[in-house]
This record gives C-alpha cells, sequence and structure tokens, in this order.
C-alpha cells in the first residue's frame, strides 16, 4: 500500500513539474513578448507628430541608440569607427557586444548594429540561405560619409623579413594585385574561385560579397574612382592614424606612448609597391614558398589572393607553393606574422600599428580596401 | 643510558635529525614555497626563463612590467575583477545552494533524487564554451540592459556547474554515514527529519568543503571563460581575450595575473573557513 501511494505521489510531481515548466515557458515567451513590444508602441505614439515634420539625421538615429545603450560592435579591434563616431555627437564611448551572426539586430536588442557592406549587410538585405529578408527597409550609416572611415584589409609582414626577402615580398604583391585586379574586374569568376576554396558562406551570398569588395578595392573613402590596386593614399591613411591615435589607449604606458609619436613613415614601406608596379612580372624571390594569413574566413573578402592561387599568378612570379590561412574569431593575424608562423598577413591598420606600439615589427607594403567596408545598420522603424 | 644509547645505533644523522626538528618543520611549511617563489622570479626576471623556453619580453613580459601596467590601471583591472568576482561568488553561492538540496532530495528519496544527480552531473560534463553561448542567447529577454542579461547569462553557467560538483559531494556525504549510528538512530526511532538534522546534515560537512575546493577554483575558471561570449565586455577574461587579440600581451599578462590572484585569494578564504568551521564539528 505505501509503495503504491509513494509510485502514486511520483507520478504526480512528475506530471505537476512538466506541467509548471511548461507553463512557465510559454509565460516567459509571451512576457518577452510584451517587454520588446511596450516600449516601441509608446515611443511611436509620443513621437508621431514630430515624424511627420523632419527626417531624422544619422546624428539623431545614433543619438538615440547610443542613450539607451544599443549599439553593437564585434569590438576586437573593430570598434573604433564606432567609437570616433560616438564621440564625433558627443556621445559616451560604450558599445555592446555583438556575436558573429545578425540575430541582435534581427529582435531589435541591438537598435544600431554594425555590419560590412560585403558581409553582414548582404545577410541582412538578402533573402538567400542565411539571410535576414529585410530587403531594402533597412538603412545604414556610412563611415566614409561620417568622415571617421578607417582603412581596412591591408597586406603586411614583419619589416625583418621585408629587408631580408625583398625580392619576396615584391614578388608577391606583384601576384596579388594581380589578383585583386581580375577580382575587381570579374567579381562573378571570383566568388565562384573562393567558393572552390572551403568557403564558409553559401555561393549566393560569395558573390555578393565579391561584388560589394570590388567597390571597396576601386572606390576611395570620398567616393572616387582608384584604378591602382593596392595603393597606399596617404591622406586616408594618415586620417586612420590621427582617429586611432585619438580612441585607442593602451593601458601599457610605454606602448601609449610609443603609439601617440608614431607617424606614417613606422608603419608604412611604399618602395615594394612601387617596384612591384615597374617590375615585368620576372623575379628572384629568396623565398619561393610563403603564406598569408587572413583576417577571417576564407571568402570572397580575399578574393584577390584566392584568384593568384587558382589562375597561377603565385607560380608565374616565381612560388612553388604559396599557402593561404584561414582566420577567423580569436585567431590574431599581427601575433601569427610577427611570430614567424606566416609571412604574410592581412589586417586593418589600426591593429597594425597598435601591435607596433607594443614591440611588434610589422610593416604594410599594401592598402587592399580603399574604403571604410564598416557602416551602421538599423530598421527605421525603431526610430519613429 | 649513555652505553646503551651507543649500542643501539650510530647518532642519527644531520638531515634526519632537521627533518625532525619540529620548529624547522614549521618554518619549512613557509620557508620552501618562499624559495621555490623567489626561484622563479629570480629565472622570470633575468629572462632565464625566456631562453629555456624560448620566448621573448614580448609575449611573456618581464614581471616589474607587468607589475607597473597592475598598477597604472588598478581603477580598470579593479573593476573588471569585481565583475569577475560577482559572476563567480552569485554562481557559486546559487550553484552550491541548489547542488546541496538536490542532494538531500537524493538521500531522502534515493529512488527518485538519484536521478536528478545524475541529470546534474550531465550538466557539468557540457563544455562551458559550448553552454555560454547557448545560456547567452537564451537570457536575452531577461533584462533589457545588456549589463544586466550578460550578468544573468554568466551567473548561470557559473551555477550549473557548481551544483553538479557540490551535489555529488554532498550526496555522499549525506548517505555515507557510519552504520552504527544510522542503526543507533533508528533504534532511537529518530524521525526521517531528525536523523536528517542530527546525523545527516554534520555528517556531510567535510563533502562540502572537498566540493567547494574544487568548486571555488572551477567558479572562478568559468565565469572568465563565459565573459568571452556576454554581449556585456567587462571582466578579467575577456580583458585578456580583447588584449591578446590586440596583440597587446603585457596587458593581457597584467588580468592573467590578476586572475591568478582572485583564484589564490579565493582559496585561502576557504582554507581559513575550513579551518574555523571544522574544528567547531570535529
Amino acid at each position: 500500500m505505501k509503495n503504491r501511494t509513494k509510485r502514486m505521489m511520483c507520478a504526480i510531481t512528475i506530471a505537476a513539474m512538466t506541467i509548471g515548466s511548461l507553463a512557465a515557458c510559454s509565460k516567459s515567451d509571451s512576457n518577452a513578448a510584451a517587454t520588446t513590444t511596450a516600449p516601441a508602441a509608446t515611443e511611436t505614439t509620443a513621437s508621431t507628430p514630430a515624424a511627420e515634420t523632419s527626417v531624422l539625421t544619422s546624428g539623431d538615429i545614433i543619438t538615440r541608440a547610443a542613450k539607451s545603450g544599443q549599439v553593437g560592435n564585434w569590438g576586437l579591434g573593430n570598434e573604433y569607427e564606432v567609437l570616433a563616431l560616438l564621440a564625433k555627437y558627443g556621445l559616451p564611448s560604450e558599445y555592446l557586444s555583438q556575436d558573429f551572426t545578425m540575430d541582435g539586430f534581427d529582435d531589435n536588442s541591438i537598435l544600431l548594429a554594425s555590419a560590412m557592406t560585403y558581409n553582414e549587410l548582404g545577410l541582412v538585405k538578402n533573402s538567400y540561405d542565411g539571410g535576414y529578408k529585410y530587403g531594402d527597409s533597412v538603412n545604414i550609416i556610412d563611415m566614409n560619409d561620417e568622415g571617421v572611415a578607417m582603412m581596412e584589409d591591408n597586406i603586411f609582414c614583419t619589416k625583418t623579413f621585408a629587408k631580408a626577402n625583398p625580392e619576396t615580398v615584391a614578388a608577391f604583391l606583384y601576384a596579388s594585385l594581380k589578383g585583386w585586379e581580375y577580382a575587381v574586374a570579374n567579381p562573378e569568376e571570383a566568388a565562384k574561385i573562393c567558393y572552390e576554396y572551403g568557403s564558409s558562406v553559401s555561393p549566393e551570398h560569395q558573390e555578393y560579397m565579391a561584388k560589394e569588395v570590388a567597390k571597396l578595392v576601386s572606390t576611395n573613402t570620398k567616393g572616387e574612382k582608384v584604378t591602382e590596386v593596392g595603393l597606399m593614399d596617404d591622406a586616408a591613411m594618415q586620417q586612420t592614424l590621427d582617429i586611432a591615435k585619438q580612441y585607442v589607449t593602451l593601458a601599457d604606458a610605454s606602448a601609449n606612448a610609443a603609439f601617440q609619436a608614431m607617424t606614417l613613415d613606422d608603419i608604412r614601406d611604399a618602395s615594394f609597391y612601387t617596384k612591384a608596379k615597374a617590375s615585368d612580372g620576372k623575379f628572384a624571390v629568396e623565398k619561393p614558398e610563403v603564406s598569408i594569413q587572413l583576417k577571417w574566413l576564407p571568402d570572397a573578402q580575399f578574393a584577390g589572393y584566392y584568384c593568384a592561387l587558382k589562375l597561377g599568378y603565385y607560380t608565374e612570379a616565381g612560388f612553388t607553393d604559396v599557402k593561404i590561412v584561414s582566420g577567423g574569431g580569436d585567431i590574431a593575424e599581427t601575433t601569427a606574422v610577427n611570430n614567424g608562423t606566416v609571412d604574410f598577413g592581412v589586417t586593418w591598420e589600426t591593429n597594425l600599428a597598435s601591435a607596433d606600439a607594443s614591440g611588434m615589427d610589422l610593416v604594410e607594403i599594401a592598402q587592399i580596401f580603399q574604403r571604410s567596408g564598416l557602416v551602421l545598420v538599423y530598421k527605421p522603424e525603431n526610430f519613429k | 643510558m649513555a652505553a646503551v644509547k651507543k649500542k643501539i645505533g650510530r647518532p642519527k644523522p644531520l638531515r634526519q635529525r632537521i627533518g625532525e626538528n619540529k620548529s624547522w618543520q614549521k618554518a619549512s611549511a613557509i620557508v620552501l614555497p618562499l624559495a621555490l617563489g623567489l626561484l622563479i622570479v629570480l629565472i622570470w626576471q633575468t629572462e632565464l626563463l625566456h631562453s629555456w623556453l624560448d620566448t621573448d619580453t614580448f609575449t611573456l613580459p618581464l614581471m616589474d612590467k607587468i607589475g607597473s601596467i597592475m598598477y597604472d590601471n588598478s581603477d580598470k583591472i579593479w573593476a573588471n575583477a569585481v565583475d569577475t568576482l560577482k559572476v563567480a561568488g552569485i554562481g557559486l553561492a546559487a550553484g552550491s545552494l541548489l547542488g546541496y538540496l538536490v542532494a538531500i532530495f537524493a538521500a531522502l528519496l534515493p529512488r527518485l533524487g538519484q536521478g536528478s544527480l545524475y541529470v546534474i552531473g550531465a550538466f557539468a560534463s557540457i563544455p562551458v564554451v559550448a553552454m555560454a553561448p547557448v545560456l547567452n542567447n537564451w537570457t536575452k529577454d531577461v533584462s533589457s540592459d545588456a549589463a544586466v542579461r550578460s550578468m544573468v547569462s554568466k551567473i548561470l553557467v557559473v551555477t550549473l556547474i557548481c551544483a553538479a560538483d557540490m551535489g555529488l559531494n554532498a550526496y555522499r556525504g549525506l548517505t555515507e554515514i557510519k552504520l552504527y549510528s544510522e542503526d543507533m538512530m533508528s533504534i532511537y526511532a529518530a524521525k526521517k527529519r531528525v536523523v536528517l538534522w542530527k546525523l545527516r546534515i554534520p555528517n556531510s560537512i567535510p563533502y562540502v568543503f572537498t566540493a567547494l575546493k574544487v568548486s571555488v577554483p572551477a567558479s572562478i575558471m568559468t565565469a572568465i571563460v563565459s565573459e568571452y561570449f556576454a554581449e556585456k565586455i567587462t571582466g578579467v577574461g575577456r580583458q585578456i581575450r580583447e588584449n591578446i587579440v590586440l596583440a597587446q600581451y603585457s596587458t593581457a599578462w597584467a588580468y592573467i595575473a590578476t586572475a591568478c590572484v582572485i583564484g589564490i585569494l579565493a582559496y585561502v578564504l576557504l582554507m581559513a573557513a575550513q579551518t574555523i568551521l571544522l574544528k567547531r564539528y570535529h
């Protein structure tokens, strides 16, 4: 008898727990929905008269998103343009850590989300596999228009390596730039080539990326056409360095002092670029086997290198083996190049400058992206 | 007497005499670890360590450099350390409490309860790097303030890890009782409640400390790892990551040192608490 009551009790408790937990789930869901919709609803009613008369400027958008603490960025060195923009409008330099999806933007926990024109923005807008299907209903704030653009993807190596292997560096640049020229002229073919080399994204998105990347390589921050791929534009690089000096504070006092004293000549060397441009394509390479560390996963952001590899440009320039090493999340390309794991790398100017300030020996040899690919994307209905 | 002593054996060698000396035994407990510490400082600071490990002062900065960065940025480091400690502390308390309650439940109703022990045991075997991003997404609706919701998600991860540890250990403490004492309780016709209060719980106290010895350092480690995935950028672990990716190794080392200090201090506190509490019970 006693055993039976025990068993009954057990069954009842288990049933109660299951029902309870299920009920709790549904309740929390409806609560969540209520909390997320509630502020939006009050905002719309409050500002309807104003919205009809005036169009919100990007300053208004940023101010509102920053006041509610909902500006997103990935951090890890990608945040300086956003910090500069916040400072431009006199806002506190705080942002939310964005993960490598756009879910936060989708569920409105981030009102003003960071996106690269050639990657996340395409995912937000487009409706192919992995896309969020927003189409043209979203608006963007462009860093180039706001005057806080910083120079992104470049090619760099260590100063020691460049000094010891000048022909190798020039040859690598020559072939890579040729690859980039091809990728800019033929984005569709470039996308296919990238996809072959173990792409992390779908073929459709790859093609979108290749087209957007081509724009970054051939347009400068002012929107003017750039015909010379890889050109190091001193004015744009100086602007990057100036913004960096203003917003990057290195905790190590001696490194910070070195960073503040840094000039363009400390971080870039145009001689290899000139040499590659003037060359007839024949080099006496000192090191026929080289490798390049990407800043991110293999995709059309690095189309030029994959094209050069696939179309045999590296072989023509005298290399027997070129390895393209995938990056991602926590892989520090500066460290990989500095400690000799790889010979070349792709990074952003600020990362290179701050790494050099803290004791690394890196030098930029070409600037692939001529304008900033970073935008802040928002849904206009959140700001009505 | 002297003659007898001579017959028994040779005088003890110096090493043995020193070894048996009470005051040396006491002193050596302090002196030897201190000497080891000094030795490490010495080989680190003279860069002997760097040549053995085939590294440079950029990757492994000298101690005085790490110290000066910690001193220069003490405000920022303190704020980050407090955030990490909050997560570890609250998670540890909540997890240990949860684990202990499950253990009591399991001890009182063995047939039902043992299953729940397996369940939290299974939770603890999920790697933190897998659990943290999941919980981070899961807690998005908790609060509109990112600081609050990332705090909650981090605490939940620590709670789950600590609960398993406490549950499994406390269960042993509550059930592995000296046979005669359990028999005696049944002779006295003691109720289950009384057996729990007078016998099971006091018996479980040493086991609780065994669990804590593992879960105090584990809570700090878990807090540090779960910070990697949080929305709000704060905490000692997150700063280590940010600084390493930005190639700021000396700053990263300053935070690594901070993490070590936090871990050691927490362990010292635990040992002190154990000495005081266990004296009272036994």
